[in-house]
């Protein structure tokens, strides 16, 4: 399917690698991998590389087909897969460019809370709060959502989740877009899709989302901690979740639009699950206006769940969430679409990002940024698995000029599922984090928990790694988990 | 029926190995038995098949915007991803009535036989988030005289 090993990859430093433009695959731009040997030998293998030059063929895409040191095998576009297009020089925007679980992304939540202060009490922390926090499919348990107050969150996301009475207006300044995206127009999101949201704002879903409290184990810049409102073993709560089922069908929806629109506008694509269209298109602008929706969707859920663990942790501590210093640290997604201003060849110009499984990692200066963050750049959320750690990290100067801002957003895939399923039994490692490693463990499916295993993923510290040395990104402070609840 | 797909050497439907997501192969005698063994290969997925009982009937209707074997075979799955998700339904049983391919499009006639989530019975194995057209196929293998479909679901 793929043009398996036809790409030449040139070395340009240990964590940057270029495929080569090669017109005859079809390459309007070069590949850039950052990555190492052993990672980038492990993308070729599962044949990603020929992913990221499939992107590479795609019309008014600027400067290269970007790929994270977390890269692994998507549709599509590779998981990892950052690119920027150009509405000037007919750029695209694709739904398979974003991916299924639109603005999925992560949640941190900080506090004044010393980890030495629960560590007794983890355990009846975590069930409260997996009583409080729905999760799985087919359960229920989210808000309830009138028509009118649905189409409220999508069109205007957090704002709409305030004024309905959840969070705090404080939260708003530390999410991107501030909680919601422009042009957001619920029209353009189906029925269908409409009644798969209606009753999940709130809710975790399963798969590799997850919530969990943290401690900061180890500070790596005392400065931009200290900006970020980090310091040792202080609790920290994260949460893994994005768009839910109204999310997921608008991506269908639109898959279907955009091979028609492909078609028609003579896009040629080497894998259906590329098809895109035009930015300035009627379709283009129909699905970015969906998108967009769903990813008001998306930081709305994550909101109304930060409010849900405020509530639980507030009745369980007796202080109230303000005491206990339950900010939002910062709310970033890492499946998005979005317009940009970056600078090409000197110039300014406006870009449709595509960011899947990729991170914003704005640098310092930027003025999207809260005041607090300016100087140190902006917060990037890197969550790990659940057996190892996290990362907090903070965006560069150089992951501006390298990569259109952008790093990456977790450990990665190592392991297909099927073969986790089979060779690790969930109820043993279950045991054995909460044995060995202290960390408690709640899952509905033991299967479920043997697919997130943590020999699953990628070595996170490798990746991460590899993103410092790549320059796009700082390392701030490494997080391990006191107690996971598994979606 | 799997006595017969066994005698033949085939499963009606089997997991795939995919890098990061799940896949299905699934197969049929005809085109509506290779439908119904999608259906009920997703569900399989899911959940635990034996714990599903065929207490409630549910029919479905599809037409329209599919222009292929492949289209309707997604819209089919997303369908019942709908009922899964929405109605909280479990089906162990698909009947596929008719599959139709006309000058307008195709079309599907199914009932679906299950019953709603009960987490004490059923346990969730896996949220399906879509099915893909990464590596979506329907063909017929000439030699062993059946159909034979791949799909990839993002889970």
């Amino acid at each position: 399917m793929y043009d398996r090993e036809k790409y030449t990859i040139h070395r340009i430093s240990d964590y940057k690698w270029e495929v080569q433009m090669d017109r005859t695959l079809g390459m309007e731009v070069p590949g850039i991998i950052f990555s190492d040997r052993k990672l980038l030998e492990h993308a070729r293998n599962e044949n990603t590389i020929g992913q990221v030059v499939n992107v590479a063929a795609l019309p008014g895409i600027v400067r290269a087909s970007y790929a994270m040191p977390d890269i692994h095998f998507g549709y599509g576009f590779p998981i990892g897969g950052v690119a920027a297009f150009d509405p000037e020089d007919g750029g695209i925007i694709s739904p398979g460019g974003v991916g299924f679980d639109i603005s999925c992304g992560v949640r941190v939540l900080r506090s004044n809370i010393e980890a030495d202060d629960i560590k007794d009490d983890i355990r009846d922390i975590m069930s409260l709060i997996s009583y409080a926090v729905p999760r799985g499919t087919g359960r229920g348990g989210g808000i309830r959502l009138s028509g009118k107050d649905l189409d409220g969150i999508l069109s205007g996301g957090v704002d709409r989740a305030l004024g309905m009475g959840y969070g705090f207006k404080e939260d708003k300044e530390f999410i991107e877009d501030k909680g919601s995206m422009d042009d957001a127009d619920p029209e353009y999101v189906s029925q269908t899709a409409k009644q798969r949201g209606s009753g999940q704002l709130g809710t975790l879903g399963s798969g590799n989302h997850f919530l969990e409290v943290q401690a900061v184990e180890e500070v790596y810049d005392a400065g931009i901690a200290d900006a970020f409102g980090l310091f040792r073993k202080q609790v920290l709560i994260m949460v893994h979740s994005g768009s839910r089922g109204l999310g997921h069908q608008v991506c269908s929806d639109y898959i279907k639009v955009m091979q028609r629109a492909s078609e028609r506008y003579g896009i040629e694509v080497k894998d259906r699950q590329l098809a895109g269209a035009p930015l300035d298109s009627p379709e283009g602008k129909r699905y970015y206006g969906a998108m967009a929706c769903a990813a008001n969707f998306a930081m709305a859920n994550r909101h109304c769940l930060a409010h849900r663990l405020r509530h639980t942790l507030e009745k369980y501590l007796g202080q109230s969430a303000e005491k206990l210093g339950l900010y939002t640290l910062y709310d970033i997604s890492h499946n998005i679409a979005r317009w940009e201003t970056h600078k090409v060849n000197g110039d300014s110009r406006k870009l449709c990002l595509h960011r899947k499984g990729a991170t914003r990692a704005y640098g310092p200066g930027s003025s999207s940024l809260p005041p607090q963050y300016r100087q140190a750049g902006q917060p990037v959320i890197i969550p790990g698995n659940m057996g190892t750690y996290s990362y907090l990290l903070a965006g560069t100067e150089t992951a501006m000029e390298e990569s259109f801002g952008s790093t990456c957003h977790g450990a990665g895939r190592m392991m297909s599922r099927s073969r986790a399923k089979k060779t690790i039994d969930g109820s043993q490692l279950q045991k054995d984090l909460e044995n060995n490693e202290n960390i408690v463990v709640i899952a509905d499916s033991m299967q479920g928990l043997a697919e997130e295993a943590p020999q699953a993923y990628k070595d996170i510290d490798r990746v991460v790694d590899i993103a410092v040395r790549a320059g796009l990104s700082k390392k701030v402070a490494r997080l391990r988990p006191l107690g996971v609840i598994k979606g | 029926m799997e006595d017969k797909y066994k005698a033949a050497g085939v499963k009606r439907y089997e997991e795939l190995e995919h890098p990061s997501d799940v896949g299905l192969r699934f197969r049929g005698r005809s085109l509506e038995e290779l439908f119904q063994n999608a259906g009920e290969g997703m569900f399989s997925l899911i959940t635990d098949m034996e714990s599903v009982e065929p207490i409630i009937s549910l029919e479905l209707g599809l037409e329209g915007e599919s222009s292929s074997y492949e289209d309707i075979l997604i819209a089919w799955l997303e369908r019942l991803l709908y009922h899964f998700e929405v109605d909280f339904m479990l089906f162990s049983q698909v009947l596929v009535k008719e599959l139709i391919r006309s000058k307008n499009g195709y079309s599907l006639k199914a009932v679906l036989y299950g019953e709603r989530i009960d987490r004490k019975k059923h346990s969730i194995m896996e949220e399906i988030k879509a099915p893909t057209y990464q590596f979506l196929s329907i063909c017929r293998d000439k030699e062993r005289r059946i159909w034979e479909g791949t799909v990839i679901f993002d889970v």
